[in-house]
């Protein structure tokens, strides 16, 4: 709110001459309608597709030239969020070591802000060169016209399949993946083991039974999944695809009414049901009360290793596990893409940055400082993640995982998905009304395509 | 929300004008029950600002604990350092202050000046601009925040301090308050230098300005707090975190990632809120000053 | 600058502007001009950054403009009033209405009336180290809300939070204040009075000074007991004070937005989803037209809101 407002008003309006102002205004109005109106042509300019076929002479140039050191240089800044904005300086150095001649500038976004941030530097004109982008909000700023489509130069087969597909919108591919992440069931074997089930489950019965048991050994709560709120989709989506849901079909409609919906919302909703899960999310933050044994198990990433280490856990106690497989054993893929802007004024420099970022050896270094795990496969055969079992299990999910369709009303669809399931766990909401509100709102909202 | 206006309590309560003016003084029958109850209003009033302030010396796990304690077990000033040296609100700090003081200097100046020509000159149009301003009073934030945030960007001046004090530097409050107050001064004293020759502008800066000591003291409180205190419009135009203000860095902080850390959470509130804190104190008695030598007008 | 004087002057201003007899003269070219020059710094600014965002918002509400067209802002679609029909059959703009409606209809009073009876209370002439109270019971509404919401969403943690840790060594268990759907919003409104109060009073305090204590003698004399004297002369007197303080208090909580962005982000279930937060929400999702429409629809309530509080608590003279 702007500061000192204050009110009174009246009813009363006496300006002199009012009628030649008010026609003046009217008249005024009527052109500015004639002259508004979308037109197809601007609407054809707009389109990712065309962008790419009558890109700027930045793209074009850049595809053969992005390798050579000598064509980029000048200086470039870099947006990134959360840990890796803090850190990213590291590599930084490492590239201008190797490219005296760019100059990288790195500026750190809280996440939170970030979505706007990037929308509203598009909007205004003041982007970046490169920003890190998170996998969901790729196809709002392609759409938006915003980022600039990948060289052919750059190989996508050395990427998992599932990031790639985080980068292609409209089957244009803006940017390449920089890190991933997915998710699986950490839990506590020593509880597990007292309970009398102790071993990765195999499908969503030996899940429920590997919560119970949690549970019988004394944890006060089974399992922790969000019941909704920002991000409630994340942990519920796998499920989903574990069904065999799809949330799009191959014309691009809204499949989320389906079987597998209900299937999947019944199941997560039977945690909440049972009691098995706590009914809000705690002000003690998981990696506590998982310590501790309040709470058995939860669904997360592999930042979540570190994190329940430094909370003291014992590792001897807990581990991870691989989604449960009903028609398949799907997880959500995550983590964030690298690209660079439309408006950029130093392409050539940025592509030459990701391509630095991308390459294996930097993308071991990548996970060494923060522990982001590299979207690049090859990265995978080096020691420093080869040999670590945690790890290795994480790899071993990203081979089958999934993410958002990359539409630039992906958010407002997400939201929609967290309202119902928030309406399923803690409301009144029946599973197959839940999945029919998602179906009629997400079709109401549409792809944006 | 937020009522972000703050009336001046400066000239109401005055012992010294105790008999004099109007004040009731009745039911001076239970005068302990009396104090007790204004007291355990003043604890719950105040008491969450105590729990603030000696939280944010507390690490977070402390905070956490049951029952809960009281005097810091280990106090520390890891939030502190943490704020200064990790994060950046020196920064925030700067940025908060450099808008507050400009859109204050602003307000003064440019309310003042319309509130003189409102008050004591007549031209054309000026029935039509009192009624507008007024009537911009009711209108919400959300109204005007994305098409002022599309014309900032257009005049490539998004993500500045130009487009944290320009949307606010002026205000309607200052219109009327100034305009008020300048309407109370005798027009026979303009007149007398009116008719010594001079001309408008020596008489608002001469005559008027030096009179509105009081007024423009008030405006200026007011205009500060709103202005530092201000979430929304900071919120949606800083891009890059060098611009943030005090507040909006805490919210970020507050919800985001940072939102297990609530011990840091606390000293940042203590940062937003020490500062106005200590000026209003300072000022209060400006004001009170400000309207006993001039007098109630 | 007393309250009563301010609310009485700032009707009475406006009335003489715009009622008054037409003037005998107009005024002269060079009136013009100096007017205009001490008024200009300021309408220049004012057009530019408040009364031109507020027409082009109005424009924008026809449109169906989103955030994906913000560089190419003209070629849009004039939509009519599709919006408003989007707006009033969105479960959610209703369920933020509602929110709002209960928040402003239990929050203004609730804050007036503690206002009021701080006010009566410092009032006493007998009272001691009356600075102190005055400056307790006022700190909070001049402090920065977003300060005020991260504490108190500590204060009500459901597990950890003081609150619930004191009702715990009295053998209550707190509910999960934030965290439920019944609680939610009363927390909020109860954080919303505590805040606010002391503008009320200080407001309030003023209005009390300025009735002649000759009226409150002459009714002892009479017999007057208990709460006559407060119901037959304070109250009437404070009618302008209370108009004013009303309309403020109003105004502000008809745009609560802080309080659930930092503490609740309108949960649970959206029972804390107030129309502010759900425009900003909108506008989030690059959906502008909407955005604008929802922010006009605020705008006409706070106006309506604001013209029948006149025509109720106008001042009887």
């Amino acid at each position: 709110m702007a500061p000192a407002k204050c009110s009174f008003v009246t009813t009363h309006r006496s300006a002199p001459k009012r009628s030649l102002r008010v026609f003046a205004v009217g008249v005024s109005l009527a052109l500015v309608v004639a002259a508004c109106g979308r037109d197809d042509e601007e609407g054809a300019d707009d389109a990712p597709g065309a962008s790419a076929d009558t890109s700027d002479d930045g793209a074009a140039d850049t595809s053969g030239d992005d390798t050579s050191a000598g064509a980029a240089e000048g200086s470039i800044d870099v947006w990134a969020m959360g840990t890796e904005g803090e850190k990213l300086g590291v590599l930084a150095d490492g590239f201008m070591a190797e490219f005296p001649d760019i100059k990288v500038n790195v500026t750190a976004v809280p996440w939170d802000a970030a979505h706007d941030r990037i929308v509203n530097s598009i909007a205004g004109g003041e982007v970046p060169d490169v920003s890190m982008i998170g996998t969901t909000w790729m196809g709002e700023f392609a759409t938006l016209g915003g980022l600039e489509p990948t060289p052919e130069g750059i190989d996508s087969s050395q990427f998992f399949e599932g990031s790639w597909e985080t980068t292609e919108v409209g089957g244009v591919s803006y940017g390449v993946p920089w890190y991933v992440e997915t998710r699986l069931i950490y839990y506590r074997t020593d509880l597990a083991e007292q309970g009398g089930f102790n071993q990765a489950p195999a499908n969503w019965d030996e899940f429920t039974q590997l919560v119970q048991a949690q549970v019988d050994a004394g944890a006060e709560f089974g399992v922790s999944l969000q019941p909704g709120g920002v991000g409630a989709w994340q942990t519920f989506m796998p499920f989903f695809w574990q069904a065999g849901g799809e949330m799009l079909d191959e014309s691009g409609a809204f499949t989320l009414d389906s079987e597998a919906c209900v299937e999947a919302l019944t199941f997560y909703d039977s945690f909440f049901e049972e009691g098995l899960t706590p009914p809000a999310v705690s002000d003690v933050p998981v990696e506590g009360s998982f310590t501790n044994g309040d709470v058995g198990s939860f669904i997360s990433g592999p930042w979540m290793i570190g994190v329940v280490t430094d909370a003291g856990a014992d590792p001897a106690t807990w581990t991870v596990a691989h989604q449960p497989t009903e028609e398949a054993g799907t997880s959500f893929i995550g983590g964030s893409n690298l690209a660079v802007f439309e408006q950029a004024d130093n392409k050539a420099a940025g592509w030459a940055f990701i391509e630095y970022l991308s390459r294996p050896e930097v993308q071991v270094e990548w996970y060494e400082t923060v522990s982001d795990l590299p979207a690049v496969r090859s990265a995978w055969d080096d020691p420093a993640l080869a040999d670590d079992a945690l790890l290795a299990a994480f790899g071993e999910q990203l081979e089958d995982a999934k993410s958002a369709p990359a539409i630039p009303t992906w958010e407002e669809i997400a939201a929609v998905i967290d309202d119902q399931i928030e309406g399923v766990t803690v409301g009144n909401t029946t599973p197959e009304d839940g999945c029919t509100t998602m179906q009629q709102e997400a079709e109401s909202i549409g792809t944006g395509l | 929300m937020t009522t972000t206006t703050v009336m001046p309590p400066a000239d109401t309560v005055d012992s010294a004008k105790a008999s004099a003016s109007g004040r009731v003084s009745r039911g001076s029958k239970h005068p302990v029950l009396l104090h007790v109850a204004l007291l355990a209003g003043l604890i719950l009033m105040v008491g969450p600002f105590v729990w603030m302030i000696i939280s944010s010396f507390k690490t977070t796990g402390e905070l956490r604990q049951l029952p809960p304690t009281f005097i810091p077990e280990e106090p520390t000033l890891t939030n502190y350092r943490d704020l200064f040296d990790r994060l950046d609100f020196p920064r925030y700090f700067f940025n908060s202050t450099v808008v507050a003081l400009c859109v204050t200097a602003g307000n003064l100046l440019f309310c003042s000046m319309v509130g003189y020509a409102l008050a004591k000159l007549e031209f054309a149009g000026k029935r039509v601009l009192l009624v507008l301003v007024l009537a911009t009073l009711m209108v919400p934030g959300t109204v005007t925040f994305m098409p002022q945030f599309v014309l900032i960007s257009n005049m490539g001046l998004a993500n500045t301090h130009a487009a944290l004090i320009l949307p606010t530097v002026v205000g309607a409050l200052g219109v009327f308050l100034m305009r008020q107050f300048i309407s109370g001064i005798p027009d026979e004293l303009l007149d007398a230098a009116r008719i010594d020759g001079a001309g408008e502008y020596r008489i608002f800066f001469k005559i008027i300005l030096p009179l509105c000591g009081a007024p423009l003291a008030t405006l200026a409180i007011l205009t500060f707090l709103g202005s530092w205190n201000a979430f929304l419009w900071p919120l949606v135009v800083a891009s890059t975190e060098d611009m943030y203000t005090l507040p909006v860095a805490l919210s970020l902080f507050a919800i985001g990632q940072q939102e297990t850390n609530v011990a840091l959470q606390m000293a940042g509130a203590v940062v937003v809120v020490l500062p106005v804190v200590v000026l209003f104190l300072a000022m209060q008695r400006y004001v009170i000053q400000g309207i006993a030598t001039t007098g109630i007008k | 600058m007393t309250a009563a004087v301010t609310a009485e002057n700032l009707s009475e201003s406006i009335k003489e502007e715009v009622e008054a007899p037409p003037r005998r003269s107009r005024p002269t070219r060079k009136q013009n001009l100096v007017g205009w020059s001490f008024a200009l710094p300021f309408v220049g600014l004012f057009v530019v950054f408040m009364a031109g965002p507020i027409l082009v918002s109005l424009i924008t509400s026809f449109t169906d403009l989103r955030s994906t067209d913000i560089r190419s802002p003209f070629g849009v679609n004039f939509v009519g009033f599709d919006n408003y029909g989007d707006v009033f059959s969105d479960p959610k703009f209703r369920k933020a209405a509602v929110n709002t409606a209960i928040f402003v209809f239990v929050g203004v009073p609730l804050t007036m009336s503690l206002g009021l009876l701080a006010a009566v209370g410092l009032n006493q002439g007998i009272v001691k180290f009356r600075s102190v109270f005055r400056l307790g019971f006022y700190l909070p509404a001049i402090t920065s809300i977003v300060a005020i919401a991260v504490v108190w969403r500590l204060l009500l943690g459901a597990d950890t939070g003081l609150i619930n840790g004191l009702l715990d060594v009295v053998g209550i268990d707190g509910p999960g204040w934030l965290n439920d759907t019944q609680f939610a919003l009363p927390s909020l409104i109860v954080m919303a009075a505590w805040k606010n109060l002391g503008f009320s009073m200080i407001v309030f305090l003023a209005g009390l000074q300025s009735i002649p204590v000759d009226l409150y003698e002459a009714a002892a004399v009479d017999g007057a007991k208990r709460w006559q004297p407060f119901r037959y002369i304070t109250l009437p007197l404070l009618r302008p004070t209370i108009l004013f303080v009303a309309v403020i208090t109003s105004i502000g909580y008809l745009q609560f937005f802080e309080e659930p962005f930092v503490m609740t982000q309108g949960g649970p279930l959206d029972s804390t989803l107030s129309v502010s937060y759900h425009a900003y929400n909108q506008f989030s999702f690059g959906n502008y037209g909407y955005t604008a429409a929802v922010s006009y629809v605020l705008f006409v309530a706070i106006a309506v809101f604001t013209f029948i509080q006149f025509r109720l608590l106008r001042p009887k003279t």
